[in-house]
């Protein structure tokens, strides 16, 4: 699909559903996904939007950059409020025949998909609720200062996992949300990334037309957090997808599909580097890292090429 | 500064711009016209007719292409009035009866309740493409190549490349693949090699010199350093080693 540059974007729809004027900072990745997700939705949708960088930046009272329907909800709950409102619908649909064809969409940051949120989210996918649920994830809590979460990776240092003499930053790996989604047996899961607008527009396009729900997982590049120059939030989402680090894939009813499988790996080096978050590692750290990367990219590639049945 | 206009549609009062299409109104507003030919970069064809409505101006009431009406002062417009399902519901008929296992056509025929077509079954076709001509009008009026056009009339008119052989002008750039509402256009990028069946064009993909990814079509490079009078070499790398 990405590919497709030059003339293809040109074929997208103009209109905008997150209106220009919001508060996020330059070269914030998570926005710009954010708003590759409405245009793939359109406008008959429904979003409920747990606390973090997007609800702040797209709503200061009494300003709203959304151009669609749209509830802000706690950080635990946006799934819980989600599967509330399609139930809603549900019931006006039986009760007074309402006939328009709207989808619910639950979004949070990775705070409140893989933290907080991750009880609400988990027993929404479990009901078998018709919804989204999109994850942006951004790697930290972002919003309030850079405070590590369970998404965040391996060795990078946040303000509450800090670098330094004693510790080497984060020490755990990062929380494996797709295949937590996964496990519940839902329809579709995807992972994709802030630097691929067709493959996001794709996989919500895709998800749109799923009855049950369905999980994405976004990466969003975080210049503000990742320590890196606001003008390399493309190039980085892309070196997390060459480098295999954050690898772009579906799962189908159980069934895995790799979408961008490279003949060769960048090193990660290449992309640990170009961020702050990771200066402090030293070549053992990247050789761990390196490691533990293929190995989990390999687990995918062997995954996506069994096929069903067998 | 825009004249704006007042139309009821299904029976709400909207205001819209002078000059704007009434489905552009409707959906701008969330109400849903099905639709296969309409594309916003693309100027308004009306070549499937589902996106029929019907409008009432003064005493007269007809069938109309939503994308090709524009708003009037006064308007009444029905989207899903009985006349209006009637005649959709015919439009599918004969559309799945040309296209009968095409996914799209299926499912939005199956919204409106068909599920096979009325006719007899020896009619019926496996075709995909319905020559709304989406493709062929985005590859003149977004990439501005004109590679293929509708050819022939009647039953056997189809986009097609010039005296159905190669599109020698085509450059790859896969416009048509990704605006073909029903998936009619079969397009792969394998082992560095970008093939459009439907045109019997081939198209060697261009490779990084530094991190050795295939990344645009070389025909398609070309063409627009020419036009940009960029040096040679100049995409000899991606966007991202740059």
């Amino acid at each position: 699909m990405e590919t497709l540059s030059v003339y293809v974007p040109k074929l997208v729809t103009n209109k905008e559903y997150i209106a220009s004027g919001h508060r996020a900072c330059s070269g914030c990745g998570e926005v710009l996904a954010l708003r590759y997700v409405c245009k793939a939705l359109g406008r008959n949708t429904i979003i409920s939007n747990a606390t973090g960088c997007m609800e702040i930046i797209s709503s200061p009272l009494p300003e709203t950059a959304w151009e669609v329907s749209w509830i802000h909800t706690l950080f635990e709950n946006a799934a819980a409020v989600a599967s509330g409102i399609e139930s809603g619908l549900k019931a006006l649909k039986r009760k007074h025949g309402y006939i328009k064809d709207v989808k619910v969409v639950a979004m949070g940051g990775d705070g409140a998909t893989a933290d907080i949120g991750l009880q609400a989210l988990s027993g929404a996918l479990e009901r078998g609720h018709d919804f989204i649920y999109v994850c942006f994830d951004n790697e930290a809590y972002m919003n309030t200062g850079i405070q590590r979460s369970s998404e965040t990776p391996f060795g990078a240092s946040t303000t509450t996992a800090p670098s330094g003499k004693v510790s080497m930053g984060q020490h755990t790996w990062k929380k494996n949300m797709a295949a937590i989604a996964a496990a519940h047996n839902i329809p579709y899961v995807a992972t994709s990334c802030s630097s691929y607008p067709f493959d996001i527009m794709y996989k919500i396009e895709k998800a749109r037309k799923v009855k049950g729900p369905s999980y994405i997982h976004i990466l969003s590049v975080c210049p503000t957090g990742w320590r890196c120059p606001s003008s390399d939030t493309i190039k980085m989402g892309r070196l997390a997808v060459e480098t295999g680090v954050f690898p772009l894939y579906e799962i189908e009813n159980g069934e895995y599909k790799m979408n961008f499988d490279y003949p060769k790996l960048r090193p990660v080096e290449d992309y640990l580097t170009a961020q702050g978050r990771f200066r402090h590692l030293t070549k053992e750290q990247i050789a761990e890292i390196q490691q533990k990367v293929i190995v989990e990219y390999e687990k995918i590639k062997m995954l996506s090429s069994r096929k069903k049945g067998k | 500064m825009s004249e704006t206009v007042t139309l009821t549609i299904d029976g709400k009062k909207y205001t819209a711009e002078r000059g704007r299409t009434v489905l552009q109104v409707a959906t701008d507003n969330g109400i849903r016209i099905p639709t296969l030919c309409h594309n916003e970069a693309i100027e308004p064809y009306g070549a499937c007719r589902l996106c029929v409505v019907e409008v009432t101006r003064g005493s007269r009431t007809r069938i109309v292409t939503s994308c090709l009406y524009p708003v009037e002062e006064g308007l009444i417009v029905q989207t899903a009035s009985d006349r209006v399902i009637r005649n959709r519901k015919m439009l599918l008929d004969l559309l799945l009866a040309r296209c009968s296992e095409n996914e799209v056509i299926k499912n939005l025929a199956a919204e409106y309740g068909v599920t096979q077509p009325s006719f007899r079954q020896e009619y019926w076709e496996k075709n995909d493409c319905i020559v709304c001509g989406l493709c062929v009008r985005a590859c003149e009026q977004v990439v501005g190549v004109s590679a293929i056009s509708l050819v022939n009339r009647g039953i056997s008119k189809e986009p097609a490349p010039p005296f159905l052989e190669k599109a020698t002008d085509c450059i790859g750039c896969g416009s048509c693949y990704y605006v073909c509402p029903t998936h009619a256009i079969k397009m792969e990028d394998k082992n560095g090699v970008r093939r459009i069946h439907n045109w019997k064009v081939e198209f060697k993909l261009k490779k990084c010199s530094k991190c050795g990814i295939y990344w645009a079509p070389e025909a398609q490079l070309e063409y627009i350093r020419r036009k940009a009078d960029l040096p040679v070499g100049f995409f000899d790398i991606c966007p991202n080693c740059r």
